[in-house]
């Protein structure tokens, strides 16, 4: 689930940034995490595009991806005799060094929809897109780098649900764990559903051995691995995302004569797509929104709370390298949108002539990469969806086998946890597996789960803001906060409400709510909460 | 007041002083505070500098495509 991923849009033409877009008006249906687009968007780019019906598969193509895939599986499995203990298979040992959890953590931010539906999205409204990657990402990236990452680790806790149910109650926690971890199950359905249909599409392989053979592959290196396979196979598949990038943007250059010329013609042409802003009254991106909604709260919320992006900083070998993974990420997070931002202009400058906008990654590879070049597009596409499902798949595991367990069987014996740990990692990628093929028909459920997940982001941060500042905050408001919170960005989204206002309305009543309710409520019982809470002037 | 009539260049200034306020905040953080577990007391250590650094490209970035 990535804040930086685009919403595509049922757009065929540039957007001219007029209160009178035809765009369709996001709803938390369409919201950034939202995996329903995803399945159209790679059902449209690799079954249109990628395949070429009559032409076999390039000998270099075939050597990229036969070599992609015995590398990342033989680096996985060579991490797994380093896992002797939960610590080892959830935090990697606690080991991993500072340019390691940077790189995971933009493999594990960068999905596919990130790669096809931003590039879609820029060729409507142009570089306004980059928004998700620069002012919806890199601040909430900075601060959790100097404020949260410390405050976690002082904590000592394995995750962000452990924290919340340190802070407030147990009760926090688990409903924390679940939600996410339940809309994680679908999620890494959809992914892998989509990895199949790549795999089809290029390699002619049935839907079901997609599966089966991305189910295996990511289910070996993640259990015998843990959290240090994950990491550094997201280094290898980070590179080839930015190297398949790369490729696009110096080939797209050179066609369209230049730098000079690709920017004349995009001046020229589309002078509204260089804004980094669309209008105030522009119905899916208004600038108020995108600062407010996007910036003040579900940038925050994802980089502060996301279980997935913060598993690998809790598992550096110092808090400095934790803090500094992050800012490190934060580095590459400006450069992304040239990766998949720059595609959409590229297509725009190329004037391709495409059906909708979400076809201009597609169209790209298919007119700019040569013959044997493809193949690493498709491998970063692959590549994108395989370090987010073993995220996923690991922080899940991790989140059921302590925060769900912890709370729910009384006297769980930790010495368990590794075995657990790995069995769930396992039934997880088997409930993927078995829900990935029904994931066309499921899509109305899963959508429900977003929506859910999504409501849950206002209060959310609201509750780790109050709890992380402040000793005010008690854990019965907390859990209150939390519930009346989602109903109020219930009623604000079945309202008709912009998503971006639904996100910072509802935080900033669950923020005032807090606040109030904790006057009225007992406080925590541990007096000292000097450990969880943020005071860097008092620790110096 | 409707946010739908809100001037689009008001946009950029906001975006503009919020990471002015942002790079004042990180400059508040304790150089202790940074260093902490830090293997080494070395200037490029201090990662509030990376966070100048990345809020200084943030600033031209906001600045050119306005």
């Amino acid at each position: 689930m990535t804040a930086s991923s685009a919403i595509a849009l049922p757009r065929c033409k540039p957007d001219d940034h007029s209160s009178t877009s035809t765009a369709q008006k996001p709803t938390h249906a369409t919201l950034h995490t939202d995996r329903a687009n995803q399945l159209a968007i790679c059902k449209h780019t690799v079954s249109s595009l990628l395949y070429c019906p009559g032409h076999p598969l390039h000998p270099l193509d075939l050597t990229i991806i036969v070599g992609y895939l015995v590398l990342i599986t033989v680096v996985g499995l060579r991490l797994a005799g380093r896992v002797k203990s939960a610590r080892d298979f959830f935090l990697a040992g606690r080991s991993l060094s500072w340019w390691v959890i940077g790189l995971s953590i933009i493999g594990t931010n960068i999905g596919a929809n990130s790669y096809v539906g931003a590039a879609g999205n820029a060729f409507s409204i142009g570089i306004a897109q980059a928004n998700f990657e620069w002012i919806g990402a890199i601040p909430a990236m900075i601060l959790a780098a100097l404020v949260f990452i410390p405050l976690y680790w002082k904590a000592g806790v394995y995750s962000i649900p452990e924290y919340l149910g340190l802070r407030y109650s147990p009760s926090v926690r688990v409903v924390a764990a679940l939600i996410t971890s339940v809309v994680s199950v679908f999620a890494i359905g959809v992914a892998l559903w989509a990895i199949a249909l790549t795999l089809q599409t290029y390699l002619g392989w049935p839907i079901w051995a997609g599966i089966m053979v991305t189910g295996t592959i990511v289910g070996a290196y993640s259990i015998a691995g843990g959290l240090a396979a994950v990491a550094f196979t997201d280094i290898f598949q980070v590179c080839i995302m930015f190297i398949g990038g790369l490729v696009i943007v110096g080939l797209g250059i050179s066609q369209t004569g230049g730098i000079s010329g690709f920017a004349e013609t995009l001046i020229s042409e589309n002078p509204n797509h260089l804004q980094t802003y669309l209008p105030a009254d522009h119905e899916s991106y208004p600038w108020p929104g995108v600062i407010f909604g996007l910036g003040l709260v579900l940038s925050p919320a994802y980089w502060w709370a996301g279980q997935a992006i913060l598993q690998r900083s809790l598992g550096a070998r110092t808090q400095w390298d934790a803090s500094a993974g992050m800012m490190f990420a934060a580095f590459g997070k400006i450069f992304v949108p040239l990766l998949i931002v720059f595609p959409g202009l590229l297509a725009l400058v190329m004037h391709a002539q495409i059906e909708y906008p979400d076809m201009a990654l597609p169209w790209i590879i298919k007119n700019v990469l040569p013959p044997g070049i493809s193949g690493l597009m498709f491998i970063a596409i692959i590549a994108a969806l395989q370090s987010t499902i073993d995220s996923s798949v690991n922080a899940t595991s991790l989140m059921l086998t302590r925060d769900v367990r912890y709370v729910l069987i009384k006297n769980a014996n930790p010495d368990n946890d590794l075995k657990i740990g790995r069995v769930l990692t396992l039934i997880l990628l088997l409930l993927s597996m078995c829900t990935a093929p029904l994931i066309a028909d499921m899509g109305g459920i899963f959508t429900f789960l977003q929506t859910i997940l999504s409501l849950f982001q206002g209060p959310m941060l609201a509750l780790l803001i109050l709890g992380a500042f402040t000793r005010r905050a008690t854990p019965k408001a907390g859990l209150w906060t939390l519930i009346s919170g989602v109903l109020v960005a219930t009623a604000l989204s079945y309202a008709g409400v912009n998503m971006l206002y639904v996100a910072f309305s509802s935080f900033i009543y669950a923020l005032i709510a807090l606040w109030v309710l904790s006057g009225f409520t007992a406080p925590h019982p541990n007096k000292d909460l000097s450990r969880l809470t943020y005071s860097p002037w008092r620790r110096s | 007041m409707d946010p739908a009539y809100l001037p689009l260049e008001w946009a950029n200034y906001l975006s503009m002083i919020g990471f002015v306020f942002l790079l004042f905040l990180v400059w508040l953080i304790p150089r202790k505070v940074v260093y902490d577990d830090a293997p080494d007391q070395s200037l490029w250590r201090d990662i509030r500098l990376w966070a100048t650094l990345l809020i200084t490209f943030q600033l031209l970035i906001y600045a050119v495509f306005n």
